[in-house]
């Protein structure tokens, strides 16, 4: 165990619970500041009306979950690179909340596709297509871990876990490969397709929900800092 | 002996491994004729599928020869170190001292080899059973789209196949992680066909979707390269 992290956690602080509760802070602040924003102060879109306002949060966590598994590619790099078990804590825990965020993107764009187009569901839509793939694909990531043995299972789940991150770009060049797609593109080569009035509203749900993102994998790192050193204490009270 | 100092060590290791992958097959024809009767019941259940006995097909074209593709193309995964792990071939690949991405190239080939012999069948059968308008026209453009997905089924197929290799319920865990991976290859490749048979020559799209199969196999080629040497570092 390093040195620095035994002594804190002796003199009563829990390594890493400052950054959770600053993170913490900043989200509920701007969770508050979006979800008011969003409903209140935001102009209604002239051509789509009120549920044009699940934008802000749909297109927000779409890309704070892009995040999520970006953030898992990189831990699985430098796990292979390390061997560090902490490294697969952030793996893992990124794609928990990645998968978690995914879903809420499907979910919520299922809930426009019924406002917009009357059905629950649309396959000819690409984009909401493959992030259903996407999440498939994540979810297979736990199968994956929960069948090997510990020392194969921060390995794999590394491997997969870049595997997985190269399967993003592919299912977003996707949805420009065939012509006849439906899904409204808000950001183009050209720039955000939206009034500024609206962009900032969008910018601020973003730097929520990537500010939650964050709060959240600190406060599961912690927890999961806290099994590893309670495994530890356990072990050492066997072999007494 | 002089053939054996002109190539470089990678080359021949590559195609010695290759060679067994083949000869092995050759000997047992367990896994092609399992594929390609795998491939002919599929297509025959897909045609009840569709609840109605319909002699025209046709615009289901792609996505009924690719879907099978890649049930096929996950039983014949499934099947390609089957040999290595039962008979102890593994651990004496593991510790000679030949690199790891030389062992992915050659499970790779081997794979695309097994898909295109199961194409053979499958690419005219489908147009037998299932395409009313002119489809032979288009039999190289199609052909063409099977060679690219080949190689696409091939480098996921050969990382997932190594990964499910060591765990609990590996004929389980193949399909859950293999399948998802594999959904944009089926979504391109069905698009390509679709977008030359039958006629139709929209060759803008099959060029993009192509593209795309290309851009998979570079991006999939490259993560194989960098992760594949944990796949097998115990």
């Amino acid at each position: 165990m390093p040195s620095s992290t035994t002594e804190k956690t002796r003199s009563g602080r829990v390594p890493g619970a400052r950054a959770a509760l600053i993170w913490g802070v900043i989200a509920a602040v701007l969770v508050t500041v979006s979800t008011i924003g969003v409903f209140l102060v935001a102009p209604e879109d002239a051509d789509q009306g009120v549920i044009q306002r699940i934008f802000y949060f749909h297109v927000a966590i779409a890309l704070v979950s892009l995040v999520a598994f970006a953030v898992a590619c990189v831990a699985g790099i430098f796990l292979l690179r390390t061997r560090s078990a902490r490294w697969d804590d952030v793996g893992d825990v990124a794609i928990r909340l990645g998968l978690l965020f995914s879903v809420l993107v499907v979910i919520t764009g299922s809930i426009w596709a019924k406002a917009s187009w009357g059905t629950w569901w649309v396959w000819s839509d690409p984009r909401l297509v493959t992030y259903l793939i996407v999440v498939l694909i994540y979810a297979a990531y736990f199968v994956l871990r929960s069948s090997v043995d510990d020392d194969r299972r921060m390995r794999y789940a590394a491997i997969y876990a870049i595997a997985g991150f190269a399967s993003v770009p592919l299912s977003f060049y996707s949805v420009r490969v065939a012509n006849s797609f439906v899904h409204p593109v808000v950001f183009t080569g050209s720039g955000a397709a939206m009034p500024g009035s609206m962009l900032i509203w969008f910018v601020v749900s973003l730097a929520a929900m990537l500010a939650l993102f964050i709060a959240l994998l600190e406060v599961e790192l912690i927890g999961r800092r806290a099994e590893r050193a309670l495994r530890r204490v356990a072990l050492a009270l066997e072999n007494t | 002996m002089s053939t054996a100092t002109n190539h470089p060590r990678w080359t021949r290791q590559l195609a010695g491994l290759v060679r067994k992958d083949l000869r092995l097959e050759l000997r047992t024809k367990e896994t092609v004729v399992a594929m390609v009767l795998f491939a002919v019941i599929t297509l025959t259940i897909m045609q009840f599928g569709f609840g109605t006995r319909d002699d025209d097909l046709t615009r289901f074209t792609g996505g009924l020869m690719w879907v099978t593709l890649a049930f096929t193309a996950v039983l014949g995964v499934g099947r390609s170190y089957v040999a290595e792990r039962e008979q102890r071939v593994l651990d004496g690949l593991l510790v000679s001292p030949i690199p790891r991405v030389v062992l992915l190239a050659a499970k790779a080939i081997a794979i695309v080899i097994y898909m295109a012999i199961v194409e053979v069948v499958v690419i005219p059968l489908v147009g037998i059973f299932f395409v009313k308008g002119p489809y032979w026209d288009s039999i190289g453009w199609i052909a063409l789209v099977a060679l690219l997905a080949n190689v696409c089924i091939a480098l996921s197929g050969t990382l997932f196949s190594g990964l499910a290799l060591f765990t609990r319920a590996r004929d389980l865990i193949l399909p859950v992680l293999f399948l998802p991976a594999l959904v944009p290859v089926v979504i391109a490749a069905a698009g390509a066909t679709h977008a030359v048979a039958a006629g139709a020559n929209d060759m803008a799209d099959y060029r993009g979707y192509c593209l795309f199969l290309v851009a998979y196999a570079i991006l999939f080629l490259l993560v194989c390269v960098a992760t594949y040497d944990a796949v097998f570092d115990d």
